[in-house]
């Protein structure tokens, strides 16, 4: 699965750049593509789950299931922000530690702008992976089966 | 084998136990040891009679909405049949097949249905006729319109009642009669047409040799409900109130020589409430006379529950009660003049707390809670996309809008909560129910203090829970289906989790 994220990240969205091979390589092999690939499969799949079998409010209408997709979004932004800084930042490969103490190698400067990058591509792939939860659930609901159509 | 029970409503108080039978049975009442068909036969020569006209609306109701669900199973699960589709096998659904015709009634005075003026105007034997007709019958008696019944005579009753044996309706009667078929007739004991009506029917039952299939009619299990004084009136004139009791007194002495201590009957059931302060509006007949419900007339449809879970009891042999007649009393726990589910016999309040409650909770919903479900609940929606076909609901705006839901089930609910509302207005009141509002609708039975949400919310999210169960999806011509039988399981849920079922 890292490969898969890895090249999901660093190719597909090209946040990969040559010039800062250490944050890729701590994010390759400390297990930080996982846990944020974790983060836009998982979180809007919990999200989906309470609302399609845990919420019993039977009046439920399409603007309760866009903001429950938005909230499951931010949800994500926030959580992989603060993931992705704290995989860079509080990183254990001493390389990678070393290099953002340097101010001349550009490392830190570089990955300050990271968190956000992960946090808005995960939260675009929460909404795309929270909308086919939805459909995959939603003929199983009793409740809420009829959202978002 | 199927099983039906005749009820024959005997004047206004017939018309009105019936009324409320039909109520109890579109809540879920069921009556016991097999009787699975209720056929309702009024007897009433007053065909404009505000009671009769409003009963026989809602039998046709029950039998339009029933005849609309697949294997009803809890609301309206009880069949009703009229001796007209019985006997012709059609389906047929008429109000007026509820009612035996008495032919010559129409706008005649009681003086012309009898021949007065045919007997001769010379001195012959004709005018000795005449004198002794004015022995029996006043110049008011023979002058009275019998097209509004008898203003409180039994002794004209009689005479016109005397006919309907010998009617189409009457024979039909004895054609559709079964082995283990029963009888139950309803009457007043203080008016007219019921006092006079119960001894001639039910000596035509036990004897009467030109009825078809007599052997098993003679035969046949029969009880009765005799209503003593329980109303009076705001006004003295050609029914005078303040005669009832002696009236009642006088038909109990007759009833005793010759029905109780016959046997004739195997149940007699006496309702009454001696000191009862129910004043209602003066009216002789006709659309003027439609009382409100009353709490006995309810208690009249309890009897012919309880004769129904007796028949054990009901041996006949030659026409007589095997075990004799056993009478029987209505009365409640506490002496109260506003009664709730509380107040009654622990059996009777088993009978009528769960049915009642339910269908309260329905017609409440329907009125109060369906607005805001309506295209919105998942339970009444039919656009539902990727999903399969049987997850959409066939309750949705178009069942709501339709003729048949709007003419049938909410024409009946309206009777309903009248009915509800008319025997709280009464004296003793019959008040089960709180008012409610959308916000507090399981707050709805009296005595009760239901915690958490009391909202209609639970129901509708019940109502999504079952809405794709098979068994609830009726062929498409029998439209009332789904929402009978959902309301039924939901209603049943819903109130079983709050407690408020008593058991």
């Amino acid at each position: 699965m890292t490969e898969f994220f890895a090249a999901m990240y660093e190719t597909l969205f090209r946040v990969y750049h040559a010039s800062y091979p250490e944050i890729f390589s701590t994010l390759y092999n400390f297990g930080g593509y996982m846990k944020l690939g974790g983060i836009f499969l998982l979180v809007p799949l919990v999200f989906w789950l309470l609302f399609y079998f845990l919420w019993r409010y039977p009046y439920g209408r399409f603007w309760h299931w866009l903001l429950w997709w938005l909230v499951s979004g931010g949800v994500v932004l926030v959580v992989t922000w603060f993931q992705a800084r704290g995989a860079i930042f509080d990183s254990p490969n001493p390389a990678l530690v070393d290099a953002l103490a340097d101010p001349e190698s550009g490392y830190k400067v570089y990955a300050v702008t990271l968190p956000q990058r992960y946090a808005l591509i995960n939260t675009g792939l929460s909404l795309v992976a929270g909308f086919l939860y939805s459909l995959i659930l939603k003929p199983f609901s009793k409740i809420q089966m009829h959202l978002p159509f | 084998m199927a099983q039906k029970l005749y009820i024959f409503g005997i004047g206004g108080t017939g018309s009105r136990v019936i009324k409320s039978l039909s109520m109890l049975l579109a809540a879920g009442c069921r009556l016991a040891n097999g009787f699975d068909t209720v056929v309702p036969v009024i007897i009433d020569p007053d065909t404009g009679n505000g009671d009769l006209d409003r009963t026989k609306d809602i039998l046709r109701l029950y039998q339009q909405i029933r005849n609309q669900v697949d294997h009803p199973d809890g609301f309206f699960a009880q069949e009703m049949k009229t001796i007209h589709e019985l006997a012709d096998h059609g389906a047929a659904i008429n109000p007026d097949f509820f009612q035996f015709r008495l032919t010559g009634v129409d706008g005649n005075s009681f003086r012309k249905y009898i021949g007065f003026d045919e007997l001769g105007n010379k001195r012959d034997p004709g005018e000795d006729d005449r004198h002794f007709i004015r022995l029996l019958w006043s110049e008011a008696n023979l002058d009275a319109d019998i097209s509004v019944g008898f203003k409180g005579n039994p002794h004209m009753g009689s005479v016109v009642l005397n006919q309907f044996t010998a009617s189409e309706d009457f024979r039909r009667f004895g054609q559709t009669f079964a082995p283990g078929d029963a009888v139950f007739i309803i009457n007043s004991i203080f008016g007219g047409t019921g006092a006079a009506g119960f001894p001639l029917l039910l000596k035509n039952l036990r004897g009467n040799s030109d009825l078809p299939h007599r052997v098993h009619v003679k035969e046949t299990p029969i009880g009765a409900i005799t209503y003593l004084p329980y109303f009076s009136l705001n006004r003295q004139e050609e029914i005078n109130s303040e005669t009832f009791e002696e009236k009642a007194k006088i038909a109990i002495d007759y009833y005793n020589r010759t029905i109780i201590s016959q046997n004739k009957v195997n149940a007699l059931y006496l309702v009454g409430n001696k000191s009862n302060t129910n004043v209602i509006n003066y009216a002789v007949g006709g659309k003027e006379q439609k009382n409100n419900a009353h709490f006995l007339e309810l208690a009249g449809a309890l009897a012919i529950m309880d004769f129904c879970r007796n028949t054990s009891l009901h041996g006949v042999s030659d026409g007589r009660a095997v075990n004799g007649t056993r009478v029987k009393e209505f009365g409640i726990e506490n002496e109260t003049e506003t009664v709730g589910f509380g107040d009654l016999n622990l059996d009777d309040v088993k009978s009528l707390s769960g049915p009642l409650t339910k269908y309260r909770l329905f017609t409440e919903y329907l009125d109060k809670g369906l607005p805001r479900a309506l295209g919105v609940s998942r339970w009444t929606r039919s656009n539902i996309r990727l999903v399969p076909r049987s997850n959409n609901s066939l309750l949705d705006k178009s069942y709501f809008n339709s003729v048949e839901y709007n003419l049938q089930v909410k024409a009946f609910n309206a009777y309903f909560s009248e009915w509800i509302r008319e025997l709280g207005d009464n004296k003793p009141a019959f008040v089960p129910f709180r008012e409610v509002t959308a916000d507090t609708a399981l707050n709805l039975v009296r005595g009760t203090t239901p915690k958490g949400n009391l909202s209609f919310r639970a129901l509708d999210a019940e109502n999504c829970r079952l809405i794709a169960r098979d068994e609830l999806r009726g062929s498409a011509e029998r439209k009332h289906t789904t929402l009978v039988k959902l309301f039924g399981r939901s209603t049943e849920k819903v109130l079983s989790d709050k407690e408020l079922i008593i058991r």
